[in-house]
């Protein structure tokens, strides 16, 4: 059977109208009289489809414009140029039948009420959404099973570690079994264990209810344990749309050596991985080395790279 | 069952949920409810000491006498409360959610924004403030000595309400503006000096500032008028002003916070 994408986005792009002032009194006072206002690029002429059931990873450096291009998706913002549609509804204009269907959850902000505990805030979820209660009810415990959330529901949110309100949050925002899940950076600010967590509860839940997932993370391990294709997004455009594999095989064999040297110097060296024993074993004979560490090259490297490689348009 | 009518008990079932949970959850701190009534107390007692001040230079004051001022008090008091149990929290909310950009929430839940926005939540000790008024404004009518008569109490609590919206609605106004202004910090602490000025009937004061209190800040519809209802001074026109009025400041309102909202969709990063 045919099905339609999920996610259809085409030529979207948004422009944000920023006002500019010279640092000063006097530009300040000159800005209360005439507003000058510069056009900043934020999303420009993004194009892509996501299918049913797909977890997809935006991935991009901060101010790439992936939070724009999902706010845009979940209907919060207008776009400038270009349409979109999710579930075959435009989102702008926010209407309720395509409201119902999805979720937006961002890490680094709780929707969750603050002196509240999580279940009476997952109550006032089935009242805005109108879930049955036995749905409510089967789900809800599913949930809180799922996340190992027996002992934090009944607190007040205010009182839950970070990670904790995370799993509550994401809890809250899936119980009228969305369609569609905009996930906004879910484990920033997360330890490690809980990163985990997080995602593999991600994974089961796109396995279980076949939920369309797209995730924007700067964090590679988000995207590596959880989508097949990643979307790399930066100053607006798109660089790379694919299967994360090629991905990797592309731009991520690079590993970072840092050594520190006996007068407390540091010196690092990018290298290809086939190359990394070579430069390593260089490094250590041509200095006095105490120190060193291997890594993958940061994510933003890793884009930088990839930018660098396309021709500016 | 329209559209329409199903949106409407949509929103009164939202609002009764919210309203449930609320309260629940504010009961569990009852030492609140002791330093809510002592505040209450505190500030009825200073109003009087005021109206005491006032009347022992005078015998009435535009035409208000002593125990009617006193209602006008009690029914200052209870508004008061009123407006701080559930439009002030609400749409301050909205004023640090803005700023914060936690508004995307609400906006991306199924449900009509502003009734959202508009009950979420709700400071039930500040009720203290409507008993303590109650027992004023009883005191007050007993002093008056005339019977209120049980369609006086209708018209009293109609037009009460009428006066509640016109309050919400300038709220509500008053929160859409932070979509342009985004700082509005101080917004509460403007309204709240505002509000003062109803502890006595906007009749008093001259005709700049009476109609700035009937008709930019609402004052009048919220105070004065039920005020008017229980002491014999209602005017039908009075009525028919404060009606019209308040239908006014629905749509008008509505209309800003569409406008903020879309400049929301806009502007923001």
């Amino acid at each position: 059977m045919p099905t339609e994408p999920v996610v259809v986005v085409e030529q979207l792009g948004k422009v944000f109208q920023v006002p500019v002032r010279e640092p000063g009194l006097r530009a300040s006072l000159k800005s209360l009289l005439h507003r000058e206002t510069r056009a900043v690029v934020a999303v420009d002429a993004v194009s892509f489809r996501i299918e049913p059931g797909e977890v997809v990873g935006f991935l991009g450096p901060n101010g790439a414009g992936k939070t724009t291009t999902l706010k845009m998706l979940a209907g919060l913002l207008h776009p400038t140029s270009g349409n979109c549609s999710v579930l075959g509804h435009e989102p702008k204009g926010r209407p309720a039948a395509l409201l119902r269907q999805i979720t937006l959850v961002m890490g680094n902000r709780n929707q969750l009420q603050w002196d509240l505990p999580a279940l009476d805030s997952f109550e006032l979820n089935r009242a805005i959404y109108r879930i049955p209660r036995a749905d409510f009810l089967r789900l809800r415990d599913e949930l809180i099973e799922l996340l190992e959330l027996q002992t934090l529901v009944d607190k007040p949110v205010r009182n839950l570690s970070l990670g904790e309100r995370m799993k509550v949050e994401i809890a809250g925002s899936l119980l009228h079994q969305p369609k569609v899940l905009f996930l906004d950076e879910p484990t920033i600010g997360l330890d490690i264990t809980m990163q985990k967590r997080i995602r593999s509860f991600v994974a089961d839940y796109n396995k279980r209810y076949g939920a369309t997932v797209m995730l924007t993370s700067h964090y590679m391990a988000d995207v590596q344990a959880l989508c097949k294709r990643v979307i790399v997004i930066h100053h607006g455009r798109i660089l790379f749309d694919g299967a994360l594999a090629s991905l990797a095989e592309r731009f991520s064999l690079d590993k970072t050596v840092t050594v520190r040297l006996a007068d407390g110097e540091e010196i690092k060296v990018n290298a290809p991985r086939g190359e990394i024993a070579a430069a390593t074993g260089k490094l250590l004979a041509e200095n006095d080395v105490v120190d060193l560490t291997i890594e993958d090259a940061p994510i933003e490297d890793v884009i930088e790279r990839l930018f660098e490689s396309e021709p500016a348009k | 069952m329209t559209r329409r009518d199903d949106q409407r008990t949509g929103a009164v079932r939202l609002a009764a949920t919210f309203l449930r949970v609320g309260v629940m959850n504010e009961v569990q701190y009852r030492i609140n409810f002791f330093i809510q009534l002592v505040q209450s107390l505190l500030t009825i007692a200073t109003g009087l000491t005021a109206l005491a001040l006032v009347f022992s230079h005078t015998d009435e004051l535009g035409g208000w006498t002593k125990p009617q001022l006193l209602a006008v008090m009690g029914v200052f008091t209870m508004v008061g409360g009123l407006i701080r149990t559930v439009i002030q929290p609400n749409m301050q909310r909205v004023v640090e959610d803005v700023r914060e950009g936690r508004l995307d929430f609400a906006l991306t839940k199924p449900a009509d924004a502003q009734v959202l926005v508009s009950v979420r939540d709700v400071r039930f000790w500040q009720l203290t403030d409507v008993i303590v008024g109650l027992v004023v404004l009883i005191v007050a009518l007993v002093q008056i000595g005339d019977s209120v008569s049980a369609r006086d109490l209708a018209v009293f609590i109609g037009v009460l309400l009428v006066g509640l919206v016109t309050i919400y609605c300038f709220w509500l106004m008053l929160a859409s503006a932070s979509f342009w202004l985004i700082r509005m910090n101080e917004v509460q602490e403007l309204f709240d000096g505002i509000y003062r000025a109803g502890q006595y009937p906007v009749g008093i004061y001259p005709g700049w500032l009476k109609y700035g209190l009937t008709f930019l800040v609402p004052l009048a519809f919220a105070i004065t008028v039920p005020s008017e209802a229980v002491t014999g001074r209602l005017t039908w026109q009075a009525v028919a002003v404060a009606g019209a009025t308040t239908v006014g400041m629905i749509v008008f309102s509505r209309w800003f916070w569409r406008r903020g909202l879309r400049r929301y969709d806009g502007a923001s990063a």
